[in-house]
């Protein structure tokens, strides 16, 4: 195995699964492709690499993967619907109570049905833990931009939520 | 959100602030009730997301097949770089050609043995198990568990303790397929190491030594007709020292 793909396989591809994660909530249901593909192009591109956060790197090539696909995906078919028995099938843990799973799955379909550019801000700020400057540099806006959508995204969040908690509370 | 100071508020709250800032945004919180209730906000939610949002972690059977994507990319690219449009021979006297030139030599040289090939495979199924959800096929320090579960699923029936008292808890087993055989894999945690050990019949054609792969050690035995290969970041005297561990237990 040559030295390149073994520094690519030290440095990006643990992040193989976060990526997937990443994939997974900016769009869903061809997670897997754009995955890959990411991968795929992060390998080839790896040249280019000057260090830094890989991590990083490589979640700014799965968004541009993720909004090719999508601008394919447009002109062709009209989009699934994110229907919400994607995250309700997910098998159930026997040792969480189910009052816990319908909480989880509830929070989980309120973040899902934020807007594309408020989830992806959410998801990287508190699932990845990726500093600002790093959400501007992978999703292409100013420190500003990130600041105003993270804000909008958690009022949304904190919204649908209490609405959907107070839905079901006795 | 009217508080002129909620941007603020919020980035102390996800920690993007220097001392002197968020000294004064501590200040400011004693204060103004609004981006008290806002950060007081921000730190609750992330507590629930930590707690119930969903990471969603790829499979084992798609993790493999990026491996394999990569090597088969790798190939390519090797196998393009002396003859494609590259001018190899012509700049073959030049200091980035005499390193192509080396590399490429290395590649002959270093075409894997059997051992190599199977150390390779090891350390990608290891990586595998840790970066997908199949670590673990089934969960337990109880050998009286995980021994059963190998019966009828693996074609050997490898030797299971727990060795917690000296540093390694079993957490599990799993069946595994490298170099094309199927492998039964003890799981063990030491610290916050894992490590894989997995075993096979003894088919004589590899001989026990040990190795670094890509960062992780590699260390193999036989002992009572099997084949054993343990695979760890943890370092490799810690590798021996459960080798000897299980080589006493089977030859008891």
């Amino acid at each position: 195995m040559d030295e390149r793909r073994r520094r690519f396989e030290q440095l990006v591809l643990p992040h193989l699964g976060a990526a997937y994660n990443l994939a997974r909530w900016l769009g869903g249901r061809d997670a897997e492709d754009v995955a890959q593909d990411a991968i795929l192009r992060a390998f080839r591109a790896f040249d280019g690499f000057r260090g830094g956060d890989a991590k990083a790197w490589l979640f700014t090539i799965v968004r541009n993967c993720h909004y090719t696909a999508l601008g394919r995906r447009r002109k062709t078919v009209a989009l699934p619907d994110e229907g919400e028995n994607d995250i309700a099938s997910d098998a159930p843990d026997p040792e969480v109570s189910a009052i816990d799973a319908d909480r989880a799955r509830k929070l989980n379909r309120v973040i899902a049905s934020l807007p594309d550019e408020f989830r992806e801000a959410l998801v990287l700020r508190e699932m990845e833990d990726m500093s600002y400057r790093e959400i501007g540099e992978i999703t292409g806006v100013p420190i500003g931009t990130v600041m105003s959508r993270l804000s909008r995204a958690r009022a949304l969040l904190r919204q649908s939520w209490q609405a959907q908690t107070k839905e079901t509370a006795p | 959100m009217t508080c002129d100071r909620a941007f603020e508020t919020q980035a102390y709250a996800d920690g993007e602030l220097d001392a002197v800032s968020a000294l004064a945004v501590e200040q400011h919180l004693e204060t103004c009730a609004e981006c008290r209730a806002l950060h007081d906000g921000i730190v609750e939610m992330r507590a629930a997301l930590k707690r119930d949002a969903r990471y969603y972690r790829p499979a084992a059977a798609f993790v493999e097949c990026i491996q394999r994507d990569i090597a088969r990319e790798d190939g390519h690219t090797r196998r393009r770089a002396p003859f494609g449009s590259h001018p190899f021979w012509t700049g073959a006297f030049g200091g980035v050609a005499a390193t192509a030139l080396a590399a490429s030599l290395a590649l002959f040289v270093m075409l894997p043995s059997a051992q190599d090939q199977l150390a390779s495979d090891v350390e990608a199924a290891h990586v595998r198990s840790l970066i997908g959800d199949h670590l673990i096929d089934v969960a337990s320090s109880n050998h009286h568990v995980v021994k059963p579960w190998f019966a009828g699923r693996a074609d050997i029936s490898p030797p299971v303790t727990d060795y917690a008292a000296q540093g390694f808890t079993l957490v599990g087993g799993r069946l595994d397929y490298v170099d094309g055989r199927r492998a039964a894999v003890l799981v063990y945690r030491h610290g916050a190491h894992v490590v894989n050990v997995f075993v096979w019949k003894d088919d004589g054609s590899l001989g026990a030594r040990a190795k670094d792969v890509n960062g992780y050690n590699i260390l193999s035995w036989k002992a009572g007709g099997l084949f054993f290969c343990a695979v760890s970041d943890a370092e490799a005297g810690e590798l021996r020292k459960l080798s000897d561990l299980i080589q006493k237990n089977s030859s008891n």
